[in-house]
């Protein structure tokens, strides 16, 4: 690429009359090139040519929007600060956005009247629009009395625009004397609405009839639909907003479906914070490493002789491969390996449940994302290379897009084995006789969304030969598992495998699975040298896991008084191209199928079938999360049938402690589920709160309960040591540290059961040669593994401690006590050591195994383990844009005694906001097997401003008397209750319920509509 | 070759690489983050003459004469001791892999106004997502160190 800096604008201008492509801050481009603009081979700098400042109200083209939206700007400044994010506002430049056609700013300037100096002499901003020449050096504005900005994008903000409307007014003596309306922004033409601007002019501003406003000015705007929201809706906000701006809002009253719950006292509750946690509080050991940027993740590692690799995609949804040439690729200098199917000594299948997915394909490609070929080369830029050099020939196959379509009768067949997956049927009691007694009757189908993971680390990390073996550290949720699934790829035996797996920047289910290991592992291999490979976000977003959309389709019915009586359910489930855990997740979701309650009644069938769509699996929340949903929202809908409050109808059908669990399975003692919903009848949500006047209040609430471990089927197990070394209590676990703080439970665990300091204590972990299997990070398993680690390992270590101290002391052990630093003295009261850890020398690990607990149940997959919750949540919905905001949540929770505080906080809040995505913002749809979303600029996680502006954890750290089963996991509990309150909240708000999540904004907008 | 400051040492860039892969891939810096190479979520933020950017923004061009301060040299920042001790102290992150990027936002606002509103820190971490929080972690951190940034000054 090059890059001129001209001396002079004439200079600029020839240079660019030659090809070059005028740049100033620059900040659009990266963009542009993702969804596929060619690079430009000239870039022609003009920063330095144009004007940069403010004066008055002639704009420099140079100036950064940054700039002009802290200047006061009538206007511009308000829609600058929708636009990007600062820190990228900081490198474009007004000129950039005007010049780039869809520029959000534009509606605004064009409302402004803007006038625009180019080197081509000074026009109108519409007339340069329609044929922009020159180099723009200015832009002079012409402001109104009034003036009125909306930017409505995919959520609250640094978002792509969807349309945005600007409009300026003068009124004289109640007269609109001049009026000047647009709209633009990203798909949309921009566009002044001069037809409604003339019929405005002259009237009397209290004439103006706002839905004959509405009217003209939605049939005046021209507006496309695009692959996130449709012609109507864009036209519709925009029209909305606009009146709005001019006329203001109309009052309008809360619709308030939900009946207020009589306020019942509160139950003992840990309020989770570092202002209540006192000396619970602590900072996590792995904080200021992470905090400083010095912590190195797997996928920082960097080597002289380290290679680069990268992988070669599908790019197509469903294909036969005729034939992979790689001769090319290998022939380019750099390129140290390419691998293929054909460098698989052992099995070429991968998959935690079955082994189905190809390490590379062979014969067929099923998605995307699907692997084809691998390249280490000397660096990135030559394994890229190389990878448009190997030459695969595929005959295309019809793409399996739907679930229906692949389990209608014909259908293509994504897997030789059939499209149904797994069907998971569950009865009970006699359906005819319940529905015989159903006196209200709600009947709909929730629909859950592809979420992607998103953790910020994408897939990667690196591979080295270790003797005959190899050393593979790679982001994963389960090192000894990737190492039997590795082994069996290789063919090695699992002895020469040695698995790293922490830290992980971020997994949440989605490092579960392999990912780039087998590739990782190939290249290392073939070319005898240690490979880096680091997947790019667009190349994580296609091929990586994503969670499994679901259907769920429920009728429930309860009688007068509230009680269900029957209720039927019917799932489908998107498996993607491979199973994974995808059977487990429809598993988890039938498990939770009644909700917990007491339902006589029921017929439930759920089935799980290949598509083309990527590829899906585990997410946190397993399944339990989707059912939650529905089940929470039709409990919410038969209240308001029957009368009752949210709470009140949840006492009634609440299960009753110790009874058997939905599949007929014994349960785990100290269920939590009156004191969540006492939690929840006690909070100050409930009462009246402010929102602002374009905006709808509601309040709701939700229960759940989360099963933990992987249940009876699966082996779940355990081993855990604890040791001394060099003036350390080691603590020696398999379990990775992905950010949830398991670090920080250890040494919480350890010390307080030996009495020692957290900083006496050293973590080994996500290593499979440094630590013990400790089973997988998932499933809201690894609270309990430590807890019960270090309850069978810590009395051993701690006699061991104690009998050596004693002969070193000369003193016998009963006088003697584990302090914080060393060994103290147990008839003092003082805390300080009389001996240190380091002088007792070294003590070897004392390793302990055990069974995750489980119920003897096995005709299904059942948990035995629960741990319980209630998230209520208070809403403001746009009258004008169909957004909702949150304004607060609680969430109350009950899984035993909390380890550390801090992490478990994290965890609630973490999950409560991926709650918040997956409701409203999250979605990752696809055309013809092809993910309409390429990277973040669609994909829209939620951003700071997405968030709650007030979150309370709280927990209920009780357990029954006698239970031996301890802290329960945290992980997944936060993420399970967050969609229906949400969702009950906004029926709250407009007296119907949204059931397909993300909500769009145009049904928010339809019931509301509907509700009026 | 354009020339540069690289947290207080001089370094080299080609006009058209992109800082963030350099910083990476060609100088093995890897304390600044990679989540998007869009511009889109914020790991890769790194101050330019002060100012919190992206790095998968800016070109060799762009930084010429230009001192770069990643998050290795964030105690060279004035505030950036201060919020390093209050994001420990509210335990502001997770999984952590944000954290360079978030910090260097928060360090660009407070080292420019050491009493932000509350709306001006949600404003700075705008272009920052953080998968693990739910970003009410580093918004306490990101309060206590103006608190503490407050306690100093008094
Ligand atoms: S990598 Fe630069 S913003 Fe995402
Ligand atoms: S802490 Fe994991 S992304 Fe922010």
């Amino acid at each position: 690429m090059k890059i001129s800096r001209p001396e002079s604008l004439d200079d600029a201008l020839s240079l660019i009359a030659d090809g070059g492509v005028a740049v100033a801050g620059g900040s659009g481009f990266q963009l542009d090139f993702s969804q596929g603009v060619p690079a430009p081979e000239h870039y022609v700098r003009i920063g330095h040519l144009i004007p940069t400042g403010i004066e008055g109200c002639t704009i420099g083209a140079g100036t950064p929007l940054e700039d002009i939206r802290h200047a006061g700007i009538p206007l511009l400044s308000e829609a600058c600060a929708t636009v990007g994010a600062p820190n990228v506002r900081r490198l474009a430049t007004l000129g950039g956005n005007l010049a780039w056609g869809k520029g959000c700013l534009i509606p605004a300037l064009i409302a402004l009247d803007a006038q625009v100096e180019t080197t081509a002499g000074r026009v109108p901003v519409l007339d340069y629009l329609a044929a922009p020449s020159g180099i723009v050096l200015s832009v002079c504005i012409r402001p109104l009395a009034h003036a009125f900005w909306r930017k409505v994008g995919l959520r609250q903000a640094f978002t792509a625009s969807i349309i945005s409307s600007a409009g300026t007014l003068l009124v004289l003596e109640d007269q609109i004397a001049n009026v000047r309306l647009a709209v633009g922004g990203g798909a949309t033409p921009p566009q002044r609405l001069s037809g409604v601007e003339n019929w405005l002019m002259g009237q009397s501003i209290w004439d103006v009839d706002p839905d004959d406003l509405k009217a003209r000015i939605e049939s005046e705007i021209t507006a496309p639909d695009c692959a996130f929201r449709t012609s109507n809706y864009r036209k519709r906000v925009a029209a909305a907003a606009l009146t709005a701006g001019m006329l203001g809002h109309v009052e309008k009253a809360p619709t308030s479906a939900i009946t207020r719950p009589a306020a019942t006292p509160a139950p003992d509750l840990t309020e989770l914070s570092r202002a209540d946690g006192g000396n619970r509080w602590h900072t996590r050991p792995d904080m200021p490493a992470k905090i400083r940027g010095a912590l190195e993740y797997l996928t920082d590692k960097r080597g002289d002789d380290m290679l680069v690799g990268r992988i070669l995609r599908a790019g197509r949804a469903h294909a036969k491969i005729l034939s992979i040439d790689t001769s090319k690729a290998e022939a380019l200098e750099g390129v140290k390996a390419v691998v293929t199917h054909r460098d698989i000594d052992g099995l070429n299948g991968f998959g935690i449940v079955f082994q189905d997915q190809p390490a590379l394909c062979s014969d067929k490609v099923r998605y995307t994302g699907d692997p084809v070929a691998a390249v280490a080369a000397v660096d990135g830029e030559t394994a890229e290379k190389a990878l448009s050099l190997i030459k695969v020939d595929y005959e295309d196959l019809p793409v399996v897009d739907s679930v229906e379509g692949a389990l209608a009768e014909g259908a293509v067949q994504v897997h030789e084995s059939g499209n149904l997956v797994t069907e998971v049927i569950h009865d009970k009691g006699d359906l005819a006789d319940g529905w015989a007694k159903a006196v209200h009757i709600v009947e709909d189908t929730y629909v859950t969304p592809r979420q992607m993971h998103g953790f910020m680390e994408t897939e990667g990390g690196w591979a080295a030969p270790e003797g005959d073996g190899l050393l593979m550290c790679a982001g994963g949720q389960h090192g000894a598992r990737d190492r039997l699934q590795l082994s069996r790829i290789l063919d090695l035996p699992e002895d020469q495998l040695r698995i790293v797996t922490s830290p992980t920047g971020g997994a949440f289910g989605g490092k579960d699975e392999l990912t780039v290991q087998p590739a990782l592992a190939l290249l290392a291999r073939k070319s005898g040298s240690p490979v880096r490979l680091h997947l790019s976000r667009a190349e994580s977003v296609q091929a990586g896991t994503k969670r499994n959309p679901m259907w769920l389709k429920m009728k429930t019915g309860c009688d007068a008084e509230g009680r269900i009586v029957a209720q039927e359910v019917d799932v489908l489930a998107d498996s993607g191209a491979y199973a994974s855990l995808s059977p487990g997740v429809l598993e988890t979701a039938m498990e939770h199928v009644v909700g917990p309650y007491q339902v006589a009644n029921f017929h439930a069938r759920g089935r799980l079938a290949y598509t083309n769509n990527g590829a899906g699996g585990a997410f946190r929340g397993f399944g339990a999360n989707q059912m939650t949903f529905a089940i929470e929202c039709q409990i919410d809908r038969l209240a308001e049938l029957t009368g009752l409050d949210p709470i009140e109808i949840r006492r009634r059908n609440l299960r009753t402690p110790g009874s058997p669990g939905v599949l007929g399975q014994r349960v785990a003692p100290s269920e939590r589920l009156v004191e969540m919903l006492d939690a929840s009848g006690a909070s100050p949500l409930w009462t009246p709160f402010e929102v602002g006047p374009d905006e709808i209040a509601g309040v709701g609430m939700a229960l759940n309960y989360q099963g933990n471990g992987l249940g009876t089927i699966p082996e779940d197990q355990a081993d855990f040591a604890l040791a001394l070394k060099d003036g350390k209590i080691v603590a020696l676990c398999g379990l990775d540290e992905i950010g949830q703080g398991m670090i920080a439970s250890l040494h919480a665990a350890v010390s307080a059961k030996l009495g020692c300091g957290r900083d006496d204590v050293v973590a080994v972990f996500g290593d499979t040669k440094a630590a013990p299997d400790s089973g997988s990070t998932t499933a809201s398993r690894g609270g309990y593994v430590v807890w019960r680690g270090v309850e069978e390992t810590a009395p051993a270590l701690e006699a061991a401690i104690l009998e050596r101290a004693s002969a070193r002391l000369g003193r016998p052990v009963e006088e003697l006590k584990i302090v914080p630093g060393g060994i103290g003295d147990a008839l003092a009261n003082t805390g300080a050591p009389i001996l240190s850890f380091a002088e007792l020398g070294d003590i070897d690990p004392i390793q302990e195994h055990y069974a995750f607990p489980k119920t003897e149940y096995t005709k299904g997959n059942a948990r035995f383990i629960f741990a319980f919750g209630a998230t209520l949540a208070r809403v403001a919905v746009n009258r004008v844009t169909g957004f909702v905001r949150i304004v607060d949540l609680e969430m109350h929770t009950a899984a035993g005694p909390v380890i550390d505080m801090a992490s478990y906080l994290g965890q609630m809040e973490g999950g409560l906001v991926q709650g918040v995505g997956f409701t409203l913002t999250e979605d990752m749809p696809m055309r013809d097997g092809n993910p309409l979303a390429k990277n973040f600029d669609t994909y829209m996680m939620p951003t700071v401003r997405d968030v709650p502006k007030a979150m309370r954890v709280t927990a209920h750290e009780g357990l029954d008397d006698g239970d031996p089963f301890g802290p329960r996991g945290a992980g997944e509990l936060g993420i399970g209750a967050a969609t229906p309150a949400i969702a009950n909240a906004v029926a709250d708000a407009l007296g119907k319920w949204p059931v397909v999540t993300p909500f769009p904004q145009e049904t928010i907008l339809d019931l509301m509509e509907g509700a009026q | 070759m354009i020339r540069f400051s690289l947290n207080g040492t001089p370094a080299e860039i080609a006009p058209d690489a992109m800082l963030l892969t350099h910083l990476r891939e060609a100088l093995g810096a890897t304390d600044t983050k990679v989540g998007c190479e869009i511009g889109r979520c914020g790991a890769c933020t790194i101050l330019h003459n002060g100012a919190p950017m992206n790095a998968c923004l800016l070109m060799g061009w762009q930084v010429e004469g230009a001192e770069i301060t990643t998050i290795a040299g964030i105690a060279s920042v004035p505030a950036g001791e201060v919020l390093v001790r209050a994001m420990e102290i509210e335990n502001g992150f997770q999984c952590g892999y944000c954290a360079p990027g978030v910090m260097m936002s928060l360090v660009g606002l407070l080292s420019r106004d050491a009493a932000p509103s509350d709306d001006m820190i949600e404003e700075a971490l705008e272009g920052n997502i953080c998968r693990c929080t739910g970003y009410h972690s580093i918004l306490r951190g990101a309060k206590l160190a103006r608190d503490m940034l407050k306690e100093t000054t008094e």
